[in-house]
């Protein structure tokens, strides 16, 4: 799978690595137990900053999607996960003020569940 | 016979510069990127042949001088030499000079018709691609170090039975011509620059399997297959010299050991070969580039993505890569076939110019 970065984006580069590792997982093309390449080889191969790379990798590690040891690489932790509580309202929180915007220029409820499906469905389309 | 090789030398470097330009990728100009799409401006070939020819014409007037004055003037071998080396350099430099020139070219083509507009510069890589290195590894470099070390050892347990005398320069007939006064560094210092030497391509080696392996944006299928040998073909180009140094160093630490080990023959024609050999592989792997380029040809996307180690500017005067960001210690040359090192990342300097330092020092002590 090919990792795409494009530094002229408002998103910062840590955050598209960090979101294109998790599209992988979403469209399997990463699994349980594949392990990432170093921060060293993969800052090298983008030819970005070290540090940007290892941001992204302590990111994904917080949400609890990959699992750092040290030495060996960051492993993909996507088995035997359960949704937790707290998961469930952080998503919430940060869909609120995206939702607000939505209903206050116009939309109604069915515009933004088919914005949200039609999202979904193009994620786990190739 | 000085003569001769000064000649082939001449003809062979001037070859290759003027055939640079024909044999690197083409979506990278005389040191300035352009969109795959305007591959075959045809401002572009003007340039390239322009650039071919007057390195070229002069040279080879250049040269039918050195040999009319060769041939009326019957000079000396030292002068034959002389003359031989200014002919060498002033064509490196004037063909460095034209690259300058055509890089300024280049830049005003892409101003005037606005193209940086149409590139848009990403990084792309992908997630696995490590594990299809094929570049050998470490180790492998180890085994003409330990050789080197080996006879390190045996050296010393012959320390008394040395000659008093210990060469230090060898003549174009393999004879000893100059020497040294016998102390235990100068009976092994050819030794010693030969482990230096073997330690700068192990490093090299180490250096570059850790730089990036870079995938151009708008051809990524077939530059990385193209990126995957050429850090293939390098790395055992890159061994294949290393043995061949060895070798022919071990041969004159032999000689210093035991007079007349090596007839009079032997003696010229075994660095002679070692030399073809090493030219030989050097054209394979340049031809082999070659063929991985051409592969590149007509399977770009039609995408405006340039990938960002591409972008201008990264590169100082299109030859000298400065990328803070990138922590590769090698990258691809743009202008020529090779490795060139990131000028940002002051580890590729220490790798070039410690051993160098270190050879200079044993050469003087």
């Amino acid at each position: 799978m090919y990792i795409q970065i494009n530094p002229d984006l408002e998103m910062p580069i840590y955050e598209q690595l960090s979101m294109q590792i998790m599209i992988g997982v979403i469209r399997k093309d990463l699994q349980d137990g594949d392990v990432l390449p170093s921060v060293r080889s993969l800052a090298a191969d983008l030819g970005v900053n070290m540090h940007t790379v290892n941001k992204s990798y302590h990111e994904l590690e917080k949400k609890g999607l990959i699992h750092i040891i040290p030495k060996s690489g960051a492993v993909i932790r996507t088995a035997n996960r359960k949704l937790s509580e707290e998961e469930k309202n952080r998503t919430s929180d940060s869909l609120k003020p995206t939702i607000v915007e939505a209903l206050v220029l116009g939309m109604n409820e069915e515009d933004i569940l088919s914005i949200a499906k039609s999202i979904i469905q193009n994620l786990k389309e190739e | 016979m000085e003569a001769l090789i000064f000649i082939m030398m001449m003809l062979l470097t001037v070859m290759l510069e003027a055939a640079i330009p024909f044999l690197i990728r083409k979506t990278v100009v005389f040191g300035v990127s352009i969109p795959s799409t305007q591959i075959k401006h045809p401002q572009i070939s003007v340039y390239k042949k322009r650039y071919s020819l007057l390195i070229v014409v002069p040279a080879l007037l250049l040269l039918l001088a050195y040999c009319i004055w060769q041939a009326t003037n019957s000079p000396q071998a030292n002068q034959v030499a002389i003359v031989g080396t200014f002919l060498l350099f002033g064509t490196l430099f004037w063909s460095f000079s034209l690259y300058f020139y055509f890089h300024g070219k280049m830049l005003e083509l892409k101003g005037e018709n606005k193209w940086e507009e149409q590139l848009k510069v990403v990084s792309v890589t992908e997630l696995g691609i490590r594990q299809k290195d094929e570049m050998l590894p470490w180790y492998v470099f180890l085994i003409p170090m330990i050789i080197t070390v080996g006879f390190l050892l045996f050296t010393a347990t012959q320390y008394d039975v040395l000659p008093t005398e210990i060469p230090v320069h060898w003549g174009a007939d393999g004879k000893a011509d100059r020497f040294t006064t016998k102390t235990p560094i100068s009976s092994v210092s050819l030794l010693l620059v030969l482990l230096t030497m073997q330690f700068m391509f192990l490093g090299i080696n180490i250096a570059t399997k850790r730089s990036g392996i870079k995938i151009i944006a708008n051809n990524k299928q077939a530059s990385k297959r193209r990126q995957l040998k050429y850090r293939k073909y390098s790395s055992w180009l890159n061994l294949l010299i290393s043995i061949t140094i060895t070798v022919l160093f071990i041969l004159l630490q032999l000689t210093t050991l035991y007079n007349n080990i090596f007839s009079d023959y032997m003696i010229v024609i075994i660095p002679l070969l070692l030399t073809v050999v090493l030219l030989i592989c050097t054209i394979v792997f340049t031809f082999k580039v070659e063929r991985l380029n051409r592969e590149l040809d007509g399977k770009e996307q039609e995408t405006q993505e340039i990938s960002a180690f591409d972008a201008d500017n990264h590169w100082k005067g299109g030859l000298f890569y400065f990328n803070k960001n990138d922590p590769s210690i090698f990258v691809e040359k743009r202008f020529g076939i090779g490795w060139t090192i990131n000028f940002a990342n002051p580890i590729g300097y220490l790798l070039l110019f410690i051993p160098l330092l270190l050879i200079l020092l044993l050469s003087f002590i």
